[in-house]
């Protein structure tokens, strides 16, 4: 029977032998990292939460509950406890204005009617039938009686979507277009890099704007000025890297020893980029979700029905004097999810190339 | 040339670094002594300790990681490591001077050669600018800087390699210091200015009467310019010679196989080139034994167990290795 | 230094003509604006569109007088508002634009800087610890988050600050102090985070260590040998920060109520009214070339391997 051959595990000194690959050795100290460990927890939470919102047992983000509007955030008390409450107070304050400080009559007998249709009354939703006041809107719901928790997810569904596909798309533009410049060189990389070097000038919001004037405000539009705009630095880094590898000595190296070509760009091109992508990456995305609410807090991005955190966020601006609850749970929200991408994308970048630049 | 007084004494000094693999030993008890106008070569592979005991001597080590645990740098008496730092910095570039290994990247870039020269030069001796200029300039033609009038007032990436080493020396040798410490100061330069950067250094050290202390890896360096050789093997010193004593009777196992292993020109070449096998150990956590023995040719039991003692041998040179210890 | 100075100014020239060449062409072309000939409308547009853009010229000649225009610095009347034309808009509200950005950028530069310095001096203590939990805040929170937060804390709840206004108007500077503070905010952190690692990274430099070996003390080292080049990433950095405030202008006016250009380039997407917008995008390229020569030419100062080679 053939024995394997093992390979020492302590040296002539008894000095133990660590053989080190780049993803162990990075995953090794990125578990150091206790930020970024509570960033990558809190970002799969979300995930989760995102991909599971249909079948969750939360409302529904877009089906109107007029009644049910301005209510604040409450985890005790139902949404009829509190239409009463302020049916209530608000009956108080016209009586006080009257010069009365208890309600009349009449008063007390609306308010029983009311009392009574709070607990009877159902409605027919998503094809149930439910005892609507008797829902608990933890985080409050808008103007249009919608519930906030239930649109901060749907609406983290799609700044997530952008977030990851637009991320995505110009990764994928950028990985091409550096590669094609870096590998052909000559003509072809001189007008790339020329349109780099001038798009990167710009402000890109402006031009992102503009498409979206020009174009139309839908989502698809969105996903394409935006992806446009941001391939740029990816395209930079690929072909940075290309054009090293392509003269180093290890391809050399590797050619000398009788390597091809494919082995030459898989085993050893592709490994030395990809870290800097993952990193590039998963710093990417929070950015994108920061442009597209942006877009959508000035009104260019998404549009109703549909909610992104951005668009939430404008939305709460405008009553927040009353209803401060409207900015600051999908604010609060929007905030977690971009600090614990930051953080993951620094750990990533910390356990990647720990001898990095932009090392911070 | 020697002169008989002994200018800087280290005893048993110990610079250990606190890593997150853990504690490197860089330098393990090293002990030697200068003497005035003399050159001490320090000879040994890269990490065996060679810059890092130098730079512990002028205070340079990056405090967080390194620390220096143990031992003293008798300068002309007065114990360095217990120096404040005012007096620290009032005898680095004035009483010791150090350059480094890669002029590229030694000198400051954004600043002109002149402004770098005149603000040590006007630190140490208290001159006035115009003065110190001058002093710049007579450094530079001492070097071989052509024009130096001129050049003084150029910024370093004007120059080339060679060119800034020379600076770098002069810069170092203008407050006339008494010791010069080059740390492998031509292991980036080609072979042919190496040859010109060590003539001056040389030159100056008689003019001045600098006592240098020449680190390097390349036997052929030391040989040409050394009165005495320490070598020096992870974290330790492992034999001391004078230069002729040390080539032509080489005691220690190590030392002889570095003298074998530069190739010789005027033997009939033989066969393959030698080389020691093996690597030099990991010094973190390194047990007692010698630690060149897994690569020694006679080693001995006791070898694996035990540090070897030094032993001195003959009036100039002494050697730490348990087979002698027998022997004696 | 001259030589240098001249040749980046000759190479602004071609980016500037093709902002100007491709807004031409996007006033003309652009969907649903006045040029599209299905929308339809209001007379007195039409009118001086017809006699402003000589439509019936050849595309050629239409393009000289273009550039004519922009030379004599007449961005082109308004689609949307008839009775003024762009100038009007953007003379009104450029001063405010750039009063504000003016002083991110400042205060950004100087806190930033600052901060990096104390920061690297005392790494891993509390002062640095503090100062870095701060810029990640700041890179992190959008500002369209902080400007509102900042507003109901301060003017809403505590009653310390106006919500709204400029500084001609009741409440004088004191307008200006939110605003400003959201805009300078992200900037801020990251130079605070730039010039921190920076400053670390040429500390651990061989020429530092020279520097050191010579004798020198640890605050000339600072001041005279650490900074210039710890700076340079900060200088460049200069460029795509102004642009980013210039951005970033555009939401914070919105929340404080500023009427600055911002607001009409926002309202001009809307509208589609395009040469307001194009006429905007404009001015504000300008600026941001003019912005990044200073910045070009402060760099080549401050690195002698650009200037001197």
């Amino acid at each position: 029977m053939e024995t394997k051959l093992k390979e020492p595990t302590v040296n002539e000194l008894n000095q133990p032998l660590k053989g080190v690959s780049l993803w162990k050795d990075a995953w090794r100290r990125l578990k150091k990292n206790k930020l970024a460990i509570y960033g990558l927890v809190i970002v799969i939470i979300y995930a989760v939460l995102s991909l599971s919102a249909s079948i969750l047992p939360i409302y529904s983000y877009k089906r109107q509950v007029i009644e049910h509007q301005y209510l604040p955030p409450s985890i005790t008390k139902t949404a009829g406890e509190l239409l009463l409450e302020r049916e209530e107070s608000m009956m108080l304050a016209m009586a006080r204005k009257m010069g009365r400080d208890q309600l009349n009559d009449q008063e007390k007998d609306k308010l029983e009617a009311l009392r009574k249709k709070v607990e009877t009354e159902a409605k027919e939703i998503g094809g149930k039938t439910v005892k609507v006041h008797e829902r608990r809107y933890i985080f409050g719901t808008d103007p249009l009686g919608r519930d906030i928790l239930a649109r901060i997810i749907y609406g983290g569904q799609v700044s997530i979507a952008i977030g990851l596909i637009g991320t995505f798309t110009s990764v994928l533009i950028g990985i091409f277009m550096g590669a094609l410049a870096g590998y052909l060189g000559g003509k072809t990389d001189y007008i790339i890099t020329r349109i780099i070097d001038v798009m990167y000038g710009l402000p890109y919001m402006m031009l992102v704007i503009i498409m979206m004037a020009l174009f139309g405000r839908n989502i698809l539009n969105l996903f394409f000025a935006l992806a446009i705009v941001s391939w740029l630095t990816v395209a930079r880094v690929v072909r940075g890297q290309i054009i090293s590898l392509k003269n180093s000595e290890f391809v050399e190296a590797a050619r000398s020893v009788g390597a091809s070509n494919f082995r030459i760009i898989f085993r050893h091109l592709v490994p030395n980029t990809l870290g800097i992508i993952v990193v590039f990456t998963t710093l990417r995305i929070p950015s994108f979700i920061m442009m597209e609410s942006f877009l959508s807090f000035l009104g260019l991005g998404v549009q109703a029905p549909f909610a992104s955190w951005g668009s939430l966020v404008s939305e709460g601006v405008e009553g927040m004097n009353l209803f401060p609850w409207r900015l600051f749970f999908p604010a609060i929200a929007m905030v977690i999810f971009l600090f614990s991408m930051n953080f993951l994308g620094d750990g990533l970048r910390d356990a990647l190339d720990p001898q990095s630049k932009n090392k911070l | 040339m020697m002169n008989g007084d002994v200018i800087l004494k280290v005893e048993n000094l110990k610079t250990y670094f606190n890593t997150d693999d853990g504690i490197v030993k860089a330098v393990d008890g090293v002990s030697f002594e200068l003497h005035k106008g003399e050159t001490l070569g320090i000879v040994g592979e890269s990490a065996c300790g060679k810059s890092v005991s130098n730079l512990s001597v002028m205070k340079l080590i990056p405090s967080p990681p390194g620390k220096i645990m143990a031992g003293k740098a008798l300068l002309a008496g007065e114990n360095i490591f217990d120096m404040t730092s005012n007096e620290v910095r009032r005898f680095r570039g004035n009483r010791i001077s150090m350059i480094f290994q890669d002029p590229m990247t030694s000198l400051n870039p954004f600043l002109r050669i002149s402004t770098q020269m005149v603000e040590t030069i006007r630190l140490h001796q208290g001159m006035d600018k115009k003065d110190a200029k001058e002093k710049a300039v007579e450094m530079l033609e001492l070097v071989g800087i052509p024009n130096p009038g001129k050049r003084v007032d150029d910024y370093p990436h004007q120059f080339s390699g060679g060119m800034r080493q020379r600076v770098m020396i002069a810069m170092a040798l203008s407050c006339n210091p008494e010791i010069l410490i080059a740390d492998e100061p031509t292991s980036a330069l080609d072979v042919t200015i190496q040859a010109q950067i060590l003539e001056i250094i040389k030159d100056l050290s008689v003019k001045l009467g600098t006592a240098v202390i020449m680190i390097t890896h390349d036997l052929g360096v030391v040989a040409g310019m050394c009165d005495n050789i320490c070598v020096m093997y992870a974290g330790k010193i492992v034999e001391k010679a004078p230069v002729d004593e040390l080539f032509h009777n080489p005691q220690h196992p190590y030392t002889k196989g570095l003298i074998k292993s530069v190739p010789r020109l005027d033997q009939p070449q033989r066969g393959r080139l030698f080389s020691i096998e093996g690597q030099p150990p990991n010094v973190i956590d390194l047990p007692e034994c010698c630690p060149f023995h897994p690569r020694c040719k006679q080693a001995m039991d006791i070898c694996r167990k035990k540090y070897p003692p030094v032993t001195a041998i003959g009036e100039k040179c002494c050697v730490s290795c348990c087979l002698f210890k027998e022997e004696s | 230094m001259t030589k240098f100075i001249i040749r980046r100014f000759i190479g602004l020239i071609p980016t500037l003509f093709i902002i100007i060449t491709i807004s031409f062409f996007i006033v003309r072309i652009a969907p649903g604006g006045p040029f599209d000939k299905e929308k339809r409308l209001p007379p007195e547009i039409l009118k001086n569109i017809e006699k402003k853009y000589h439509l019936d010229e050849s595309l050629v000649k239409q393009y000289g007088r273009y550039l004519l225009d922009m030379a004599r610095g007449d961005l082109g009347p308004s689609f949307a508002y008839p009775d003024h034309d762009v100038n009007f808009f953007i003379f009104h509200s450029l001063p405010k634009s750039i009063l504000l950005g003016t002083m991110a950028l400042g205060l950004s530069v100087i806190l930033g800087i600052g901060t990096g310095m104390i920061s690297a001096l005392r790494q891993n203590k509390w002062q640095d610890y503090t100062a870095m939990s701060i810029a990640v805040f700041g890179i992190t929170v959008p500002n369209f988050v902080v400007g509102p937060v900042l507003m109901y804390f301060l003017a809403l709840k505590l009653g310390w600050l106006p919500t709204s206004g400029w500084i001609t108007g009741r409440y004088g500077w004191s307008t200006i102090i939110m605003p400003v503070i959201t805009l300078t905010l992200p900037y801020f952190a990251y130079m605070a985070r730039l010039s921190r690692a920076s400053i670390l990274e040429v500390l651990r430099s061989d020429y530092i260590r020279t520097a050191r070996a010579k004798g020198l003390g640890e605050s000339v080292i600072m001041f005279k040998h650490v900074l210039k080049g710890a700076l340079l990433p900060v200088v460049s950095y200069l460029g795509p920060a102004f642009a980013g405030i210039i951005t970033g202008s555009v939401v914070v006016e919105r929340i404080f109520r500023i009427p600055g250009l911002g607001q009409f380039f926002v309202q001009a997407a809307f509208n589609r009214d395009y040469t307001l917008l194009m006429g905007t995008v404009i001015v504000y390229s300008v600026i941001l070339i003019i912005m990044n020569f200073i910045v070009d030419i402060i760099y080549g100062y401050l690195d002698p391997r650009i200037s001197y080679s």
